[in-house]
This record gives C-alpha cells, sequence and structure tokens, in this order.
C-alpha cells in the first residue's frame, strides 16, 4: 500500500531508490513508471537509461514502516484485530465485524472509500484464510476495486492467478514457471511428494506447500496482532459528525455504560480501557487509562479519562467513538463490612485503588509507589518501592534488631571530608554539602557487613570487593543529626584508604 | 459497586463529626485541618519530618481508618533525602500503610493533596512542597474541613506570607537531651518549636516550645528553659516565658 501520487492524471515517472551491494536499485514505481517498464529491482541505472526524464528520491523505510503502523492503528474503526503484512499489506481479522457494516461487500466498499479519500491507493482482496485474500489483494484486486471471494470458494477462485501470488519466494516462482505451473491451478492436482522433488531444496519445497495449504484453508495460519484484541468493546458511531468537547464527554458517558453493563453481566472487571475518537477527515485519537484492580464502574472510568480528554482535537469532527475494555478478569465484590472490627484491614482498598487511579491517570502510570520491606541488612536495600497496584505490602518487623535509623535517607550516599581518629574513632569534624560541621557527640559504629551472597568474589581476585561500612551517629554542634559511615576497614586489603559518606538524616 | 457506594463507605467506616479540636498542644496537627511546617534554616527538613511524626503518635488513637498519602514534590526529595518506611514504624506503635507520590510540578502536588482529601480511602496527607500561595491553602482547608482529613505541609526555611492554614509552625533542631549511659553519644531529639500562626489558639500565637521526643515511652514532652541548653548553650533565640496553660503533656 503506498500512498497515491495526487495531481494530474499523467504524472511525471518517479521512483524511490534504494542503495543495496550491488549499487542503486529502484525500490518503488509510480503507475507512469511502471508503464514505462521501471519496475522495482531495476537498477536505477538502467532505469534513467529508460526514462531521461524520471524523478527519483531515497526511500525511508523506516517512515513506511510507522506510516504502516499508524494505519494499521486506524484499522481498529473496522476490526480489533490487525496484523502487519510484509513491508506494505495489512492483515485485517473481520469475521463478525462485517455486519456492523452492513455486510462484507458493503464493509469493503466503505474502508475503500475512506482509503481513497486520505489519500492512499490501495488493493484489497476478501476471502475466507489469510493467504488467499493476500493472493486475491496481490493478483486479482485492481485499485479502487476490491476482489472478494465468497467463502469456501478459494479452491476455484485462486486457480486463474499466478503463482506468485502465493508469497513466495522469487526462486521458487521462476522455478515453477520453468516447470510450466504459471498458475496456482495446475499446483492442484500435482502429487505433493512429486511437487516437493523438484525444488532445489527441501525448505523451499516446504515453503511452496505450506503457502498453498494456507491459502486453500488446510493448513491454519494464525495472524499475529499488532495490539492484541479486546475482551470487549462497544462503539457509538455518530449520524453526524460531533465537534464540541462536550459531545465527546456524553458519547463517552454512554459508551462506558453500556461497557460497564456488559462487564457486570459477566462478572467481570477490567484493568486498562482504550478510547478512541475517529475523526471524519482519517485521523484517530486515542487515550488509555490503567487502574490498579479491576473496576466496571462508569462514573470512575470517565473521571480517568476526563483528565486527558481535552488532548482530543475534534477538528472537522468525530463519528465514531470506540471504547475498548483489556486486561479483563474476574472481579472480586464483596459486601462491605459495617463495622470497623469486622473488617480484614483497616484501609479501605477499593477506594485507595480509586484514589490512586485518579492520581496515574494524571500523573502517568507508576507516579504512585509503595514500599515492600526486604531482608536485607543493607539500609540502601532494605526497601523496594515498586508501582502501587493494588495490593498493600504486609507490615514489615525487621527494625527493631536494628539500631536507630534515620528519619531520612539521601537517595545516594553523599562523599564527605571527614577528620576521624585513625582506625576507627568517630567523626571529629567532616565537610557536607560544602558546610564545615563540627561534631559534638557521636554514637558508633554500628557495623553493617557487606552480604557476600549477592556479590561473588571476582575472577583473579582482582576488582572491587564490597567492604563493610561502619555506621555512626553523629551530632554537630548546632543540632543536626547525621548517619555517617566509613565504607571499609583500613586493614581490609580492599583498596585504598575508606572514604566517609553520609547516608542518613535523623530528626 | 458505583462511586456513590465508594464514597458511602467511606463515610460509614469513620466520624462523621469532627472530633472538636482542643486549645492544648499540638492544636490538632495531623488531627484536623491544614498544619503548615517551616524550617527555621536551610537543612532543618528531618527536624521538620521527626516534629510531624511525633506529633501525629500523640492523638493517634483518635484517627482514623487509612492510609497516609505522602506527597513530595521532586526536586525536595533529591535535597532532603526521602522518608523510609521504617521511620514511621520508629515514630508510632500502629503500622499505617503509605502510598507515595513524587509530582514534578506544584500544580501537580497540590492536584494530589486535594484528591486524596477527597477520597475516602486516606487517613492523612503529608506533603512536602515548594511553596502554595494563599488562594492554594484556603482550597486545601475548605477540602479537609469537608472531608475531615487532616493535612500536614512541610515547606522549606523560605515560607512567609499569608495563609489559610490553621497553624504555621517553625522548627529548627536543637542539641539533644543528654544519654543518660553514654556522654559522649547523642540522646533524645530535640526541637525548638515556634507556633507562628494558630486559628485555634490566637493568643498563643508567637509562643515557642522547647520539645523532646522520647522513642522508648513515644511521647512528646517539653523540655524546661533551664534544662534546654545543658549540653551547648542555646543559639540566642526569641524564647518566651514557659507558660504551663497552653501546653500539656501530650501522651
Amino acid at each position: 500500500m503506498r500512498p497515491a501520487s495526487a495531481g494530474p492524471a499523467d504524472p511525471p515517472p518517479f521512483v524511490l531508490t534504494q542503495s543495496v551491494q550491488a549499487g542503486l536499485i529502484v525500490a518503488a514505481a509510480n503507475r507512469t513508471a511502471l508503464d514505462l517498464g521501471i519496475a522495482p529491482g531495476l537498477r536505477f541505472t538502467d532505469a534513467r537509461a529508460r526514462a531521461p526524464e524520471l524523478l527519483s528520491g531515497e526511500i525511508d523505510r523506516e517512515a513506511d514502516a510507522r506510516g504502516l503502523r499508524n494505519l494499521a492503528a486506524w484499522m481498529v474503526r473496522w476490526t480489533p484485530l490487525a496484523a502487519l503484512d510484509g513491508l506494505d499489506g495489512l492483515m485485517l481479522e473481520t469475521t463478525g465485524c462485517d455486519h456492523l457494516h452492513g455486510g462484507e461487500a458493503a464493509m469493503v466498499a466503505a474502508l475503500s472509500q475512506r482509503l481513497t479519500r486520505a489519500g492512499y491507493a490501495h488493493r484489497m482482496g476478501l476471502a475466507g484464510t489469510p493467504g488467499a485474500a493476500s493472493a486475491l489483494a496481490r493478483a486479482a484486486a485492481k485499485e479502487g476495486v476490491p476482489a472478494l471471494l465468497p467463502e469456501g470458494t478459494e479452491r476455484d477462485g485462486l486457480a486463474e492467478l499466478p503463482v506468485a501470488a502465493l508469497r513466495l519466494s522469487n526462486e521458487a516462482v521462476t522455478l515453477l514457471r520453468r516447470f510450466g505451473l504459471p498458475r496456482i491451478g495446475q499446483l492442484y492436482g500435482i502429487d505433493r511428494k512429486a511437487l516437493a522433488r523438484r525444488f532445489q531444496s527441501r525448505d523451499m519445497a516446504d515453503a511452496a506447500c505450506l503457502r498453498l495449504d494456507q491459502a486453500l484453508g488446510l493448513r491454519i495460519e494464525p495472524l499475529r496482532p499488532l495490539q492484541p484484541p479486546p475482551a470487549h468493546s462497544v462503539r457509538l458511531a455518530c449520524p453526524e459528525p460531533i465537534a464540541s468537547s462536550e459531545a465527546v464527554v456524553e458519547g463517552l458517558r454512554q459508551i462506558t455504560e453500556t461497557l460497564c453493563a456488559d462487564l457486570a453481566r459477566l462478572g467481570q472487571g477490567a484493568r486498562s480501557f482504550a478510547f478512541h475518537a475517529f475523526k471524519s477527515d482519517g485521523e484517530v485519537s486515542s487515550l488509555t487509562v490503567t487502574t490498579a484492580r479491576p473496576v466496571r464502574t462508569p462514573a470512575h472510568i470517565q473521571s480517568l479519562f476526563r483528565e486527558t480528554l481535552d488532548s482530543i482535537d475534534p477538528g472537522f469532527g468525530i463519528d465514531l467513538l470506540l471504547l475498548e475494555a483489556r486486561r479483563t478478569g474476574p472481579m472480586n465484590v464483596s459486601a462491605v463490612a459495617l463495622s470497623g472490627d469486622l473488617a480484614a484491614s483497616d484501609t479501605d482498598d477499593a477506594a485507595l485503588a480509586a484514589l490512586a487511579d485518579r492520581i496515574v491517570a494524571k500523573l502517568g502510570p507508576g507516579s504512585v509507589r509503595v514500599n515492600t520491606p526486604q531482608a536485607s541488612h543493607a539500609p540502601d536495600r532494605a526497601e523496594h518501592w515498586h508501582p502501587y497496584d493494588g495490593a498493600l505490602p504486609p507490615p514489615s518487623h525487621t527494625h527493631a534488631t536494628t539500631g536507630p535509623r534515620p528519619v531520612r535517607m539521601l537517595s545516594h550516599p553523599e562523599r564527605v571530608d571527614v577528620i576521624a581518629e585513625v582506625p576507627d574513632g568517630p567523626p571529629l569534624r567532616f565537610v557536607w554539602r560544602r558546610v564545615v560541621r563540627i561534631v559534638s557527640r557521636a554514637d558508633g559504629p554500628e557495623r553493617i557487613n557487606p552480604e557476600w551472597w549477592r556479590s561473588l568474589p571476582p575472577v583473579g581476585g582482582t576488582g572491587k570487593m564490597p567492604r563493610a561500612r561502619d555506621y555512626y551517629r553523629v551530632e554537630d554542634s548546632k543540632g543536626g543529626r547525621y548517619w555517617l559511615f566509613r565504607d571499609g576497614l583500613y586493614d581490609d586489603d580492599r583498596g585504598a584508604a575508606p572514604e566517609w559518606y553520609v547516608q542518613g538524616l535523623f530528626a | 459497586m458505583d462511586l456513590a457506594t465508594l464514597k458511602a463507605n467511606g463515610i460509614v467506616r469513620t466520624q462523621t463529626a469532627r472530633p472538636p479540636v482542643r486549645a492544648v498542644f499540638p492544636f490538632g496537627l495531623s488531627q484536623a485541618g491544614v498544619h503548615e511546617l517551616a524550617e527555621a534554616s536551610f537543612g532543618d527538613m528531618p527536624a521538620l519530618t521527626g516534629f510531624a511524626l511525633a506529633a501525629r503518635s500523640q492523638g493517634q488513637n483518635r484517627g482514623r481508618a487509612g492510609a497516609i498519602l505522602w506527597v513530595t514534590q521532586a526536586g525536595l526529595g533529591m535535597e532532603h533525602g526521602l522518608v523510609p518506611d521504617g521511620a514511621l514504624q520508629t515514630f508510632s506503635p500502629h503500622h499505617t500503610p503509605r502510598l507515595v507520590v513524587r509530582p514534578g510540578k506544584l500544580a501537580d502536588a497540590l492536584w494530589t493533596i486535594e484528591e486524596a482529601i477527597a477520597s475516602s480511602a486516606v487517613c492523612l496527607v503529608v506533603a512536602e512542597i515548594s511553596g502554595a500561595d494563599f488562594t492554594a491553602t484556603r482550597r486545601l482547608a475548605l477540602a479537609s474541613g469537608r472531608h475531615g482529613v487532616p493535612v500536614v505541609l512541610l515547606m522549606p526555611y523560605g515560607r512567609e506570607g499569608a495563609t489559610a492554614a490553621e497553624a504555621r509552625w517553625r522548627i529548627a533542631p536543637r542539641p539533644s537531651a543528654p544519654n543518660r549511659y553514654d556522654s559522649r553519644a547523642p540522646g533524645a531529639p530535640r526541637w525548638h518549636v515556634v507556633l507562628e500562626r494558630s486559628r485555634t489558639a490566637p493568643h498563643l500565637a508567637g509562643r515557642s516550645f522547647d520539645l523532646e521526643w522520647n522513642d522508648e515511652t513515644l511521647s512528646l514532652t517539653v523540655v524546661p528553659g533551664l534544662a534546654a541548653g545543658q549540653v551547648t548553650p542555646p543559639a540566642p533565640a526569641r524564647r518566651g516565658p514557659s507558660d504551663a496553660s497552653g501546653i500539656c503533656r501530650a501522651s
């Protein structure tokens, strides 16, 4: 699928070039160039020889892939399951979607019309199997004239098409043509073993048989969708394009209520919702919200979307709204204990999760964090902060066995210059953040040894080994209280003289 | 379950009537209303944190159920360090779950605080923010009054000007109490606390307290003026005559 060359009926010949080992070759050509016999794969010098007035540009595969991906995302308007097919094709699974658009023929016609309006040259095929649809699109369909094949008629429908439509390698196609088998129908009657023997390699033979079987539906061909299909989705087609944000809010309200009613009927909730607004000019705006636990409360879901709903610009009007529920799961709904004594915990988990959802919707994923205590002696390993997922970690009881711990911990220990008695006296004076602090009282050391089971000694005995830390609780003359440590001992043979760091601050 | 149920759920669990704030120390700090705690000079944030947690543990048995929401504006956490969960446990006998949010902008931080107040799942909001104008504090005070969720704002030393908060405290660390077992070691932490403004007890505005935190009995006590500077002489700070009527030994 490539953007159509707009403009007058006979545009000048134009090709996109790609540099390969052998030199510059033609990667894509417009219709005028194709009519002159300039096909993809031709060397650029030969192409220039055929059409001296040839225009050219370098192909940008990444931008093409991005464009194709965006187009595939837009296809969610027609079906939730869209997959990429090679470098220039899309594969849509439309089972169960066609009735929304008045049948297969009407759906294909509407899709074709919209693509044409958006300026995409395209060829479409529709058949019962991905292989057959691909063959139709590549060999039978004309631009703007889709090729349709009713279910179960693949065998007859494909018989007259060239074998090149079967997504085979160039060598295989050349080989089949040399055997005198240019059409797919001629392959039907040939014994498989005999067919396979004619190919040079077993792989090539297997590939040819596989593609043939897939096209005929004898072997199943799973699609790999770009987005996992949602568990539930609700669509609201607007009879007239809506252009005001109030109307979008109202539309969102209607479809959330429908979707939540669907979920409630199944006893399920969802942890992620995607809202798509399709504009009449062919653009789509998508918003996604995630929740900490499965929900199906319409008001809550709407309030989550409200934070980002302003980013939808109606433009020339929105003609279709679509809401998808992803990551659905059974919802644990239990009666709320009336008395606090009967409740499992003091905290109302549902309300807390609702609060976290709203904050996450506004500030971004992972912005609400919660700590799970870890069994580690190292103070900077004792805490593990992770995004809140609806479950509060159990309380820890580890601090009872340690010495006093500071009320604030610096995110990284900060190096300080210290005057202290060697080898293991407390600091007497230190400079932290360029301020000299005279220590009036000190307590320590509390030695915390490195956890040897976490750091295996490096092979050969050289390299940096973690060192024991001696922690001191000190107070300066102004009343500031600090948690300092000396990284290493003077006689531990693990590097230079130990350095001092500030790790935390006491109240 | 719809949102009404969620809200109703919170109402059933919590007290519908707010307990009246008595005009005794700590004047409802971390019990009701919005309280501002400000540094006396740069670097007093640990003392601020300690005082907030200590004051909270004084009236905790009257507290409502729920989690603590701790909001830290991103830059401030880098400057003063973060409060580990273990610190909460040293100051309080009860375990209270805590959620931490670190918004980058002040506006987002204020929004988060207000949102948390309105939810029924939070028993206390502690926020470290760089500042707030009168309108912002007024919004928070109104929301806090309506939903009965106390808010403690930890502010940097430059905090001045009008506020709608219940009280503004200014805190500086003091040399700690003598250590009974080791004279060379620091003892129980002490703070010099000035109640700069107060709506509950306007007549006490400007009064200062020297407080000591006992981590064994979990109590805040007033240090008599004479003993306060025992180890090192106190900084020449403004200190009013000790007035026992406004201070109760909170325990």
